[in-house]
């Protein structure tokens, strides 16, 4: 009863806000706001004429390549500091340190170092994601008891056991954490790649239409974007949740 | 390598000195990358360390280092003032929750640079298109954890509320409001990260003074170094914001575990 109340409500807002964008969008001049029809209208235009996809597979793989290399640098390393303590207490003010810069601002500096193409704009994503993902792992690492190690140890557990049956378990929910904010993360630097980099993928879409007047397609392309940021994040959701209960959280 | 798990935590001097040893480490393997591969340009440790008090004393670098954190400044503010209202709404009444739920959450999960030309657009390339960014960056975590706070609220405190016959507004801003202030702190903190990424790259998209357009403009020029100074400032401003929240979230909620944080 509730659930499908729930739902209603959930659809009298969405409705009420299409309605909303629709009047408001009639009645503001066009270089402002344009009504939710001729958004959606504009965007199917975009992707018939073939355009949005190039764009948009464009946008992923600079996504998926950032994130992938931010996942496969991230999560040795936070692994190798929760089984070294010392490298651990060495590197972890200085791993704070970067995940709380705004990696945004060195995007000049890889423009005037790396120039135009396709490799600084990874850079770019993966400098964006590799902090949360590193930063939680370590918070993974430093949680992580000597006490259980020891245990694995008088039960005369292998390095390979250790690692199976302790190191794993324990840490790998904290870094599906850092995924998750990961995820967040590596869109922006994605769309700002796009934007400050050479020009590509989504990025270029909005800013091509800006330049040409076209609010519609600024707007269409925002919402795609926003919908693809809403499955990303639901996806990178789920899988904390998966692990949550085992990481004794209660969420 | 196994010993070095098994051993008590080192102590706090030889823990000191092992950090000081790793920065030492690392800004000698920029200083020595940097010389054997980059070109003479590209920031080093000991090219930042002789433009650094300069930099810093420069009324251009102090002028555009106050404009971004006043523009950040007042972003949180508002974010924090709006958030909280709508937050709460949304923490205590299911109808709120369910008609807006699904807009906070998009707008929360979109990335904020998106936006930047439809908000050129609409408020020109002006300071107010910076805070406007620096607003929408902070305001939807800021909600969102406000609503998980104030959904949060033990029921134990609420039927105090009840039995004292308290108005709803009371209730509201003397139970509810300070019951979920550990949520709200979680979620100052990813906001004000979020304010400042969205300051600096509204920066370089609309080129107003500030610490994002300092950097722009010296790294163009081939001043690394000077643009350098720039990051590490704002990187002190982020640092400095972190550790702020989590001390009054230390000092004043003892109990409230950090990894509660829901967002």
């Amino acid at each position: 009863m509730t659930r499908w109340y729930g739902w209603g409500l959930t659809t009298l807002g969405l409705t009420a806000g299409a309605t909303l964008w629709e009047i408001a969008g009639r009645h503001t001049s066009p270089a402002f706001l344009v009504p939710l029809s001729e958004t959606l209208a504009r965007l199917v235009e975009l992707g018939r004429s073939g355009e949005l996809w190039v764009a948009l597979l464009s946008s992923l793989l600079l996504f998926a390549t950032g994130l992938g290399l931010a996942v496969l640098i991230g999560v040795p390393l936070g692994l190798l500091l929760a089984r070294i303590q010392s490298l651990r207490v060495a590197l972890e003010g200085y791993i704070a340190f970067l995940n709380a810069t705004p990696m945004a601002a060195l995007i000049p500096f890889i423009l005037s170092i790396m120039g135009f193409g396709f490799a600084p704009k990874v850079l770019v994503v993966l400098l964006f994601a590799v902090f949360p993902l590193l930063y939680n792992t370590v918070e993974g690492a430093r949680s992580l008891k000597p006490e259980l190690v020891e245990v694995a140890r008088s039960f005369r557990s292998g390095e390979m056991a250790l690692w199976r049956d302790v190191l794993l378990p324990f840490v790998l929910p904290f870094a599906l954490t850092g995924f998750r904010q990961a995820i967040g993360r590596a869109l922006v630097g994605m769309v700002a790649a796009e934007f400050f980099l050479s020009a590509s993928g989504l990025g270029m879409l909005i800013q091509q239409d800006a330049n040409s007047s076209d609010t519609a397609g600024v707007l269409g392309v925002i919402l795609l974007i926003t919908l693809l940021g809403v499955a990303l994040m639901e996806l990178g959701n789920a899988l904390e949740h998966r692990v949550a209960v085992w990481r004794g959280l209660r969420r | 390598m196994t010993e070095a798990v098994e051993r008590a935590p080192p102590r706090l001097v030889a823990s000191v000195t092992l950090k000081l040893l790793a920065g030492l480490v690392l800004l000698a393997l920029w200083e020595i990358s940097v010389r054997l591969w980059a070109p003479a340009y590209v920031a080093r440790p000991s090219g930042i360390v002789l433009v650094l008090l300069p930099v810093l004393s420069s009324t251009p670098f102090l002028r555009a280092a106050a404009a971004t954190l006043g523009a950040v400044a007042e972003g949180l503010l508002i974010a924090l003032l709006a958030g909280i209202v709508v937050g709460i709404a949304m923490g205590r009444s299911f109808v709120v929750d369910r008609v807006i739920r699904f807009y906070m959450f998009a707008l929360f999960a979109m990335p904020m640079v998106a936006i930047l030309p439809l908000i050129t657009l609409w408020l020109g390339y002006t300071d107010g298109a910076r805070l406007a960014t620096t607003v929408f960056a902070a305001y939807f975590s800021i909600a969102l954890n406000a609503a998980d706070g104030a959904r949060a609220v033990p029921s134990e405190y609420l039927e105090v509320g009840a039995a004292f016959r308290a108005p709803r507004t009371r209730v509201l801003v003397g139970i509810v409001l300070p019951a979920s202030l550990p949520y709200l702190l979680a979620g100052i903190r990813l906001a004000a990260a979020r304010a400042l990424i969205g300051a600096v790259l509204a920066e370089f998209f609309i080129s107003v003074d500030g610490l994002g357009t300092y950097i722009l403009y010296n790294s163009r020029s081939y001043h690394h170094n000077e643009a350098m100074v720039g990051v590490l400032v704002l990187a002190g401003i982020g640092m400095g914001f972190e550790a702020l929240v989590n001390w009054v979230t230390r000092r004043y909620f003892p109990w409230y575990r950090r990894d509660e944080t829901p967002r």
